[in-house]
């Protein structure tokens, strides 16, 4: 048993130092080293985005592999059921009914902050209903799932439409974060929300190794499933409004990297699946991000590969599970 | 002690279990019997705390069942259901640490070990100690999760079916192991079985149910007769003498 821990263990630094290396190659790539202010310039311009992709890898590769666990089930993300989606209509809902110029929606920090108090309340609420109807079937709940994602994005798109279009204008750039617009005002106020979350969830984090076995035997081993899992789905939320806000939705991301994550570890030890996601996240937005900026020159967004990748390996999954 | 006072559990209109009462003496096999859709499993449900009753109450050790803490019940009575797929890769000693839980919480103790290893010893899994679960046969399976509850070493161990889908080699085997369960390791056994004769020949008391009500209670020999069976079952039966034992055949 604990060969198997330290081989993980050599994993993980492995796919650590990867991601060290990809994110020097990012920083230093086609730098202009001999003339300082065009050094500071490119750093200037970097650092906050790198930043930001760690973050967002770690806040999606966390909650995937948190909510695979809860449902039981590898080849359901969060995002798949629409969370991303409901973030973005949150968002232009505020913005559509404050207006653009209320200072809910111009400062960001503020804005983020109610946008997530929404999206806490909202999700958990509407999945852990479909949760319980569908006695976590998860056919039905990815069904469900997918209507509601296009039924979020329809609304949203309708808001958007007959929004006034200076308000629409200022709301596009918050709006579609992606990797080339990243949102980088809100780096200081996610960081310190992921650490309380960690923080505020540490025990039922311990408790996700338990909870694989499945419900009965979870509260066979004296979890307060139900509750664990309430606060489980609250984490999860907030960890997709958080990528969400600074990158834009990325749909496939959290299904690959929780799933490479658990092909190469083989282990039910949360500790390790979630950094090994993480990881594999890092490596994926960074490595990607670099590829995206210095051979395509930007003219094809990273969300595009990710998402014709993703979609490949989740039909794969999905043909792999059939046959066990 | 256990006592089960009045459950009612109802789903939408339908009555499943219909004021069952009745105290399950320590130390003993007891099997719960009774034709599909009797409630059996939902009162082993109940007793378990893994489902909530409508009205009444299950009194273990002179408290009420839902005004325990979860973690010190886990340390006093333990579950085991039909439906147990792990979507994890886990192995055999893996499963079995889980048993020891809500003793350590995850950081197994030189204790905890030892006790690991017995349990793994007398389900005589050591050879299979490091397979992955998802590759070991159903007999092998339910072999492994007998382990694990013995390692949570509770005084009441629940089985929910424990013989569904084994063969007769295996389940004949599984139903000596719970006998050793009650006789070696002093275990209050609590069984739902489809087979007659294996509660009839290893268990100390069978509950019969009918239409979510318990038809009768008693001993083996005072349940397996001709007329209580054919009325619970609404088959013939004839009851042979064998090893001392009441069996029967039915047709």
């Amino acid at each position: 048993m604990n060969k198997a821990i330290y081989a993980n263990r050599k994993k993980l630094l492995g796919l650590f130092i990867l991601v060290l290396i990809a994110s020097a190659l990012y920083m230093l790539v086609e730098v202009n080293f001999a003339n300082e202010k065009l050094f500071n310039y490119a750093m200037k311009i970097r650092t906050p985005k790198l930043i930001v992709m760690l973050i967002a890898a770690f806040a999606i590769g966390g909650a995937s592999i948190v909510f695979q666990s809860i449902i039981n089930n590898t080849i359901v993300t969060p995002c798949l059921l629409g969370m991303n989606s409901l973030y973005s209509l949150i968002h232009t809902s505020v913005v559509f009914f404050v207006g653009s110029g209320s200072i809910l929606a111009v400062n960001a920090n503020l804005s983020f902050i109610v946008d997530l108090l929404l999206m806490g309340v909202i999700a958990t609420i509407i999945y852990s209903y479909l949760f319980k109807k569908t006695n976590h079937n998860v056919l039905y709940v990815l069904l469900i799932g997918t209507v509601l994602t296009s039924f979020f994005t329809s609304i949203q798109t309708t808001l958007t439409r007959v929004m006034d279009p200076n308000e629409y204008d200022t709301l596009l750039s918050s709006l579609v974060a992606s990797f080339n617009n990243i949102n980088s005002e809100i780096i200081m106020f996610s960081l310190i929300l992921l650490a309380a979350l960690i923080f505020w969830l540490r025990k039922d984090l311990a408790l996700l190794d338990v909870i694989t076995l499945g419900k009965h035997q979870a509260i066979n081993l004296g979890v307060d499933y139900d509750r664990c899992i309430r606060r489980l789905l609250l984490g999860v939320t907030l960890c997709i409004a958080i990528a969400t806000a600074m990158v834009g939705p990325i749909s496939f991301l959290g299904l690959i990297i929780a799933n490479l994550s658990r092909q190469l570890l083989k282990t039910y030890r949360h500790s390790q699946l979630i950094l090994g996601s993480t990881f594999f996240g890092m490596i994926v937005l960074v490595g990607g991000q670099m590829i995206v900026e210095h051979i395509f020159t930007y003219s094809v967004p990273i969300s595009v590969f990710i998402t014709v990748s993703g979609g490949l390996y989740f039909l794969y999954l999905l043909l792999k599970s059939r046959r066990a | 002690m256990m006592k089960i006072n009045n459950l009612i559990k109802k789903y939408g209109e339908k009555t499943v279990v219909n004021d069952v009462s009745f105290e399950i003496p320590k130390g003993k096999v007891i099997s719960m019997i009774g034709p599909n859709g009797a409630g059996k499993s939902t009162v082993m449900g109940m007793i378990s705390r893994l489902i909530e009753p409508n009205t009444g109450h299950v009194e273990f050790h002179g408290q009420k069942l839902h005004h325990w803490k979860s973690k010190e019940l886990s340390k006093k009575l333990a579950i085991l259901t039909q439906s147990n797929n792990i979507q994890m890769k886990l192995t055999v000693r893996e499963l079995v640490t889980f048993g020891r839980f809500p003793y350590c919480g995850g950081r197994t103790t030189k204790e905890d070990e030892q006790i690991i290893d017995k349990a793994i010893a007398y389900m005589e899994l050591n050879e299979f100690e490091n397979r992955f679960i998802d590759e070991l046969s159903g007999g092998q399976r339910q072999r492994a999760y007998i382990a694990m509850v013995i390692a949570q070493d509770t005084e009441y161990v629940l089985l929910d079916e424990p013989t569904n889908n084994l063969d007769i080699y295996h389940a004949t085997n599984l139903m000596k192991t719970v006998r050793k369960l009650c006789d070696e390791l002093g275990k209050t056994v609590i069984l739902v079985l489809h087979e007659i004769n294996y509660a009839a020949f290893y268990s100390d008391y069978i509950c019969a149910f009918v239409n979510g009500k318990i038809a009768k209670f008693g001993t083996v020999e005072e349940i397996m007769t001709k007329e209580t069976l054919s009325d619970i079952y609404k088959v013939d039966f004839e009851i042979m003498n064998i090893h001392g034992k009441p069996l029967s055949i039915y047709y």
